[in-house]
């Protein structure tokens, strides 16, 4: 620290340049989301309103392909948005079901707490994420200034699927984390 | 329009025709031109070295001989530059290198009336129709480094090009470094002629491959005719001249700068 | 890890001579992602990011004392332990220390140019703990015993047929697997290692001082499963990644992906406060966050080299490099290669040391135009150069000809006679005249100088 102190000390004392002014989009958050995150590989779903969320998700997970069979769910999900599916371990589970704190428009990206239990978010081979309503924010500057006072001991963001390009410059995905990517809107 | 040509060491020395191509389209767009006689190289090569101490010798040598103070009435309105290369070193680079001298208003000012040729033509005299001299003729336009990235001289060779009737046609590595780099190219020769064979293994069907700066040319079309590629290139004064002189006014070894066969 | 800067010159002829496929993979995926990056900056205002950028940088770096304490509080009162490495075999002694303290016996790591840097997996192997390289590129030099070649794709200079050869080799797949079947193979493997692994090492992208937050950037995910899956996380961070807010994070988190993919954000980031302290929370227990001098504290005391420290290691300037294309990062001799590498490594390892890397420039400012915090690489290439010509660092000839060339122009008569003289003598007669241009004759046919001076011409008159 000595050294680092030595190191600045002749030099004039920059200022901050303040708050970078990103123009915020015109579009509606939610769509500006979906638009986002769909362009970048993840999903979007929408539970159907007429029915229990659990069944609605129930019937979504079994649509799949392939078909989901165990499920690993995150600690924080309410029972009404679980699936009917039977519980595994998430190292075992087909997908894994975490419910997200926000959503962001100008990233497209989810927003994960720790606390949600990070096996369950990156385990599984598809990540089904519920957004709560009303928790879409334009931009990731908002959410991040929002989540700040509670922050857990991690936040992961996740953007859509996992991939790489790193074999013969082709995208592959699912190469660690979740192939697919899921953002449930209600 | 008093002109000064700045005719740099490599264009007296290597491109002479198309320096003298210079001064006819200069005085073909009603300048009045002269070439100081002291003048001699604008010192780039050691300021690029980082031989600053005679970088600077050489620009403070400039600066006696093109730096008129404005009120001397047989001052130049304007120095031209026929290299983008050399233009960048007047200013962009004197005034960093005498930042901290007695004067730096001098190099300023030298900075300010300082232009390359084609930024001269379409910025400064407001022309960019030159004739049809060039008409039918395919060409590719390497645009210099310096007068790119520098002095943002992204378009102006090009609109000059099409209007004296000639088809520029894109490139693909166009706006990529061509691996002259002066010094870089005899130090890292190597790479250097591997940058060079990317510009050329991309090029597309053109009579004519123009450019502004004789170093980048001169390093290309060694390469090429090394190579056997068979390109032909052009200095961007001499295409110029021909867009308004036609075929016919222009001896055939003038039409291409000396040294390419 | 270097393997000598000063091989340079032979190294990059061998890589173009020798094997001309690395030049091939090299300059096609550096143009991809280099036209991505054009696009990512087309979707935003990216002159104004760029400078905002640029501002928080060195307003950080002008007040780095302050904020590394404030980031060591933070992390200290998130429940992280935070070691101070003033070089390189400090660094590796904290860490092997730490494997110790916990019995580790099993590594996972993310892909971190730093950990290159302190050459920290021998170090891990010498202790009998096996390590694993889980980002895929990462993974694939570790099976072939290389150095990273670029900071993002650090296997871009390999074909798809090389590293099929390789899985053929060592994981026994069959040679024609597409890349879905390779990168498979590889998750097998890692998935393993991931749940086998007693500690995850990371680098670090930024460390927010005001909340202690180490912030990690990538698409594979393998970064937050190091972070996650293994009891301990250990995350080895310059003292240069330092930023001073989470809004300032928002910014460049954007502006990192934008510049390095075209993307706008990675897949995954991970925002690191601490161990897992929440019942539900399944991450490690522990946190610790070594913070790397190694050099950088002398690059911040230099009157121009500071501003490179400003430096996101997105590889924007490596991409849009026409040098670095033709060789990939491996003729460089440093794990920070190509033009940021060209300056920051004087600056790190001592210019002599580092020579000629800032003469490995043709300094066409591609990357100036290209870098998001607008570090203005070709100036400090010729300052570099400045302080080698001062330190006696170059070739006697080259100097010679110089201070020659200046007694020369700055003596307009004597200039016309030597002018002359050299026209006369024409191309051949000047290589012979200057044994420098004998190399250059080499890959050039020579330039012919014109039958008369353009000084001839205007004497005789031009019509």
């Amino acid at each position: 620290m000595a050294r680092v102190v030595r190191a600045t000390a002749s030099r004039p004392r920059l200022p901050h340049p303040g708050a970078l002014a990103a123009a915020a989009s015109t579009d509606d958050a939610v769509d500006a989301f979906v638009k986002r995150f769909t362009s970048s590989g993840g999903e979007v779903a929408t539970a159907d309103s007429e029915r229990p969320p659990d069944d609605w998700l129930t019937d979504f997970l079994r649509g799949l392909d392939p078909e989901v069979v165990g499920v690993a769910v995150g600690p924080d999900v309410p029972r009404e948005l679980s699936p009917g599916l039977p519980e595994v371990a998430a190292a075992h589970a087909g997908a894994g079901i975490s419910l997200a704190w926000a959503a962001v428009a100008d990233t497209g990206s989810l927003v994960l707490p720790s606390t949600g239990t990070r096996a369950v978010q990156l385990l599984p081979p598809v990540h089904v994420v519920w957004v709560p309503s009303g928790q879409v924010f334009a931009r990731l500057e908002d959410a991040l200034r929002e989540l700040e006072p509670e922050l857990p001991a991690t936040v992961g963001l996740h953007s859509g699927p996992s991939k790489s390009a790193d074999i013969g410059r082709t995208v592959v995905t699912g190469v660690h984390g979740p192939g697919r990517c899921v953002a449930v809107l209600s | 329009m008093r002109v000064a040509l700045f005719v740099t060491c490599l264009a007296d020395h290597y491109f002479a025709e198309a320096a003298a191509d210079t001064v006819r389209l200069l005085r073909h767009l009603g300048c009045d031109v002269a070439f100081p006689a002291d003048q001699t190289c604008c010192g780039q090569p050691a300021y690029n070295a980082g031989r600053h101490q005679e970088a600077r010798r050489m620009a403070r040598h400039a600066l006696d001989v093109f730096g008129g103070a404005p009120a001397d009435p047989t001052a130049a309105d304007a120095v031209v530059v026929p290299s983008g290369s050399c233009a960048t070193m007047v200013k962009k680079f004197y005034p960093r290198l005498l930042a901290g001298g007695a004067d730096t208003s001098a190099p300023a000012a030298l900075a300010d009336r300082t232009f390359d040729l084609a930024e001269f033509i379409v910025h400064r005299l407001g022309v960019t129709k030159l004739g049809d001299g060039l008409a039918g003729r395919r060409v590719a336009v390497h645009q210099g480094c310096h007068a790119l990235r520098e002095l943002r001289l992204e378009t102006e060779p090009a609109v000059l090009l099409e209007g004296a009737g000639a088809e520029v046609v894109p490139w693909e590595a166009e706006e990529e470094c061509c691996g002259f780099g002066g010094l870089f190219s005899v130090k890292m020769t190597a790479v250097s002629a591997a940058m060079a064979d990317r510009k050329l293994d991309t090029l597309p069907e053109v009579d004519w491959v123009v450019s502004g700066d004789g170093g980048c040319v001169l390093h290309l079309d060694g390469r090429n005719r090394a190579r056997g590629t068979g390109v032909e290139f052009v200095h961007l004064a001499t295409a110029l001249w021909r867009g308004v002189a036609g075929d016919a006014r222009v001896p055939a070894d003038v039409a291409r700068p000396a040294g390419v066969r | 890890m270097h393997t000598g800067m000063k091989d340079y010159p032979s190294r990059s002829r061998e890589i173009i001579r020798g094997d001309p496929g690395v030049r091939e993979a090299v300059t096609g995926a550096t143009i991809a992602f280099d036209r991505k990056r054009l696009q990512g900056y087309a979707e935003v205002d990216a002159e104004a990011w760029r400078r905002w950028a640029e501002g928080v940088k060195s307003h950080t770096l002008t007040h780095l004392d302050d904020y590394l304490a404030e980031a060591e509080a933070r992390l200290e009162a998130n429940g992280a332990e935070v070691h101070w490495a003033a070089d390189a075999a400090e660094a590796r002694r904290i860490v092997t220390g730490l494997a110790d303290r916990y019995s580790v016996t099993s590594v996972v790591k993310g892909k971190s140019m730093v950990t290159e840097e302190i050459d920290l997996n021998p170090a891990l192997e010498a202790e009998g703990i096996e390590v694993y390289e889980t980002d895929l590129g990462e993974y694939i030099l570790q099976l072939l015993e290389e150095p990273p070649s670029h900071i993002l794709g650090p296997a871009i200079h390999k074909s798809l047929q090389q590293v099929q050869e390789l899985f053929a080799d060592r994981l026994g797949l069959e040679p024609d697997g597409d890349p879905d079947t390779l990168a498979s193979a590889a998750r097998q493997v890692l998935r393993d290692a991931f749940i086998r692994a007693d500690m995850g090492i990371t680098g670090g992208n930024f460390l927010v001082a005001e909340t202690g937050t180490v912030a990690l950037i990538e698409n594979e995910g393998n970064i937050r499963l190091t972070t996650s899956l293994p009891r301990v996380h250990v995350a080895v961070v310059g003292i240069e990644k330092l930023i001073p807010r989470m809004t300032d994070l928002a910014g460049f988190l954007q502006l990192t992906a934008r510049a390095a993919t075209g993307q706008p954000i990675g897949c995954f980031v991970s925002l690191v406060q601490g161990p897992a302290t929440h019942p539900d929370d399944d991450g490690p227990e522990a946190v610790h966050v070594v913070l790397v001098d190694n050099g950088r504290t002398d690059v911040l005391a230099h009157e121009h080299a500071w501003e490179a420290l400003r430096c996101l290691r997105c590889g924007a300037c490596l991409n849009a490099c026409p040098v670095y294309r033709q060789t990939g990062g491996h003729a460089y001799g440093h794990v920070y290669s190509g033009p940021i590498g060209s300056v920051l490594d004087p600056g790190l390892v001592g210019l002599h040391e580092a020579m000629p890397l800032p003469f490995a420039s043709s300094l066409c400012g591609a990357c100036e135009d290209a870098c998001p915090v607008r570090i203005p690489i070709p100036e400090l290439l010729l300052e570099w150069r400045r302080e080698a010509q001062e330190e006696g660092l170059t070739p006697w000839r080259e100097r010679a000809a110089l201070k020659g060339l200046a007694g020369v122009a700055t003596r307009p008569g004597l200039y016309r006679v030597v002018g002359k003289i050299g026209s006369r003598l024409g191309g051949t007669g000047m290589a012979r005249a200057l044994p420098m241009l004998g190399e250059w004759a080499a890959d050039r046919a020579l330039p012919k100088p014109s039958r008369r001076t353009f000084r001839e011409l205007w004497r005789e008159g031009i019509e």
